[in-house]
């Protein structure tokens, strides 16, 4: 298994905590609404061929917010400054769920943010159809129920939730959700202008779902599809909104397969 | 003394199970408006206005409403219309609006035009308190609940700007934005109608209302801890050069009395199916409070308060799961007849010593009759004695102490 190291970059006037490990091209991982995991076993699988890049988002676990980071707009000129201060532009990206929008919100933004992207269960888009679940009206434990189809296919599960949280792994959570409402609170979860914005993306792009997403509705895999010239999906079938964690040799075959 | 009247206005004709099988079992914000009958509706605000109108003829100086949104337990949605009725149908009273929500306001300025016309109308008898809102108000409205305080300041700031500085001038805020603010009509009293904040006891609105010099209105808190509360504005209050007395500091307290305490102990069970709802099932955390809306301050001192607000068995909103025989040996409700509620009331005052009272006379279930008779019996015994009580523990109210806020010299 390759080792990763969590180290404390300064950026843009504050403190950004990013996990790193592996060897090889740098792929940049971009976490969801509900925060940083830290290296699980599909980061452990990918660093085998990249170096992984994963990066707690401002606000989020131990990086520090700067002032002005309120909107998903400000995270994504946020991290490009990030990508040119570190050196990262052009290179592979995953974003998961809210992570996704991100990407997507950067690929809007500038053509030299990544040579590939991977946009797994990603918000950012308004559903035809159904709705992006409301995270905020009901509890964390409520929320954890959604985003997996079969508790029992995630390998990790035990190990993520079979303990009560710590008062500060309770308190870390508090705060990522506080991060959460900051960034998506309204519009929820999307923005209206971004399918028309991604219209300017030509590089390679895959779309993952679970096919039994309950977050974000597996319709939105479509949408940024026709949004995104080119871009392919992948649906995963009997699974939930975090492939990753819960199939993650089926999604780490996928990406692999891509990147 | 200040003795002002308050009620809900509660609609209860909905079950448990109807609670039971609403969106994680709440009684606000998910639970159905499909339970609501408008003709039931018609019947009860003109009811609670009725028994508004009543309360000026028993002798009340205030009529306090609230504000709260989709929820059966308050029916005031949009509390400032029901107060521009009472502006015209009442004739002395003070109109007391605790408060108007400003977070969730995105056009202040309305709100400033609203409570100008009442006070014209009623010849400048409004009190104009403003609150932050639960978090149902901030999730009801689609207002972010991490700007709620700043909202609150902001649009507080804008309107009292409003209401004092001429127009035309331009607004650009953190959270408001206005090129012409200019509205035409403004408040009767001047420099503008006074400023009352009703709360549970949260530290900064304490601080707050001290630095402002604005009467903070303790809402049903525990009066041990109610002492602490007010050692934190008093100490702002000195900072800023004042000392503060009796006429800062209002209590809110459920008061119901009938001939016999007999009487009233089964009558004021009532109470028990307002304000929680029908069911009494406690609201999620996340309606009541999401992330975000609570203070982050690690000020030692908030801690331990805001700890001891929580740990409060009966703290506000709440009283969940508490049982009614319990409620009443704490004294929390005072429900008797009107000598019992005179002697109770006394020890309350002495203790608590607040220059205005809120009396919440009625709510849930409690029927109009019950209620009316509860009305009658305060104007002919309890009123008057405890006008006896204010005087004999000096308790001056914000009308008695000159200067004590702004806005007292007109109306």
């Amino acid at each position: 298994m390759p080792n990763f190291t969590e180290e404390t970059i300064s950026i843009a006037g504050g403190n950004l905590q990013v996990y790193k490990g592996g060897s090889g091209d740098p792929l940049l991982v971009l976490h969801g609404a509900g925060g940083n995991a830290g290296p699980r076993r599909y980061a452990q699988a990918l660093a085998e061929k990249f170096t992984v890049y994963l990066p707690s988002h401002p606000g989020y676990g131990k990086s520090e917010r700067p002032g002005w980071v309120e909107t998903m707009q400000d995270l994504a000129c946020f991290y490009t400054w990030y990508q040119e201060q570190e050196g990262l532009e052009n290179v592979r990206a995953i974003g998961f769920s809210m992570g996704g929008w991100l990407a997507a919100e950067m690929l809007s933004m500038t053509g030299h943010a990544f040579s590939k992207v991977m946009l797994v269960g990603a918000a950012g888009i308004k559903p035809n159809e159904g709705e992006i679940t409301d995270i905020f009206i009901i509890s964390p434990q409520q929320v954890r129920d959604l985003v997996y189809h079969d508790p029992a296919q995630a390998p990790e599960w035990d190990e993520l939730f079979g303990s009560d949280p710590t008062p500060e792994q309770a308190q870390q959570a508090e705060g990522d959700r506080e991060m959460a409402i900051r960034l998506t609170w309204r519009p929820y979860m999307h923005n209206p202008r971004l399918p028309a914005k991604l219209g300017r993306v030509s590089i390679p792009t895959q779309i993952v779902w679970g096919e039994n997403d309950n977050l974000v509705p597996v319709e939105c895999a479509g949408l940024y599809q026709q949004a995104i010239a080119g871009s392919q999906v992948t649906v995963i079938p009997n699974c939930g909104h975090s492939p990753q964690i819960e199939k993650p040799d089926e999604f780490v075959k996928a990406a692999l397969a891509f990147l | 003394m200040f003795l002002m009247r308050f009620t809900e206005r509660a609609y209860v004709n909905y079950t448990e199970e109807d609670v039971r099988n609403s969106p994680n079992e709440a009684v606000r914000l998910t639970f159905s408006n499909s339970n609501f009958d408008p003709a039931e509706g018609h019947y009860l605000y003109n009811m609670y206005l009725d028994e508004y109108e009543y309360s000026e003829e028993v002798g009340f100086d205030g009529l306090m409403l609230n504000e709260h949104h989709n929820t059966p337990t308050c029916l005031g949605a949009t509390m400032n219309l029901e107060a521009a009725i009472l502006a015209r149908v009442t004739k002395k009273p003070k109109i007391v609006l605790l408060g108007n929500p400003l977070p969730i306001f995105d056009n202040p300025i309305r709100l400033a035009e609203e409570l100008a016309e009442i006070d014209m109308i009623s010849g400048g008898r409004l009190v104009s308190g403003f609150v932050r809102g639960t978090g149902v108000e901030s999730l009801a409205t689609n207002t972010n609940p991490l700007h709620n305080r700043a909202r609150f300041e902001e649009a507080h700031d804008l309107v009292i700007k409003t209401w004092t500085t001429p127009g035309p001038f331009r607004w650009e805020g953190d959270h408001y934005h206005f090129r012409v603010v200019n509205p035409f009509q403004t408040p009767l009293q001047k420099p503008h109608p006074p400023v009352w904040i009703p709360g549970t006891g949260s530290p900064e609105t304490l601080i707050w209302c001290a630095e402002r010099n604005y009467p903070y209105i303790f809402l049903e808190t525990d009066p041990q801890g109610t002492q602490d509360m007010k050692a934190i504005y008093a100490e702002a209050a000195r900072e800023h050069g004042y000392e503060p007395g009796p006429e800062n500091f209002g209590y809110l307290v459920r008061i119901h009395v009938q001939d016999t305490d007999e009487k009233a102990y089964d009558v004021g069970k009532g109470y028990m199916v307002g304000n929680i709802g029908v069911g009494r099932i406690p609201l999620p955390r996340d309606y009541a409070s999401p992330v975000g809306y609570g203070s982050r301050s690690d000020d030692p001192r908030f801690l331990r308060l805001r700890e001891q607000i929580r740990s409060d068995p009966f703290r506000v909103g709440g009283l969940d799961g508490a049982q009614y025989d319990s409620i009443l040996d704490s004294k929390r409700w005072i429900i008797g007849s009107p000598e019992t509620v005179i002697s109770q009331l006394r020890e309350v005052m002495s203790f608590m010593r607040p220059g205005i009272l809120a009396v919440w006379t009625n709510d849930g279930s409690i029927s109009h009759g019950d209620t009316m008779r509860c009305l009658e019996l305060m104007g002919q015994e309890v009123l008057p004695a405890l006008r006896e009580i204010g005087e004999e523990l000096e308790l001056t109210d914000p009308f008695q102490k000159e200067g004590v806020m702004p806005g007292l010299t007109a109306g």
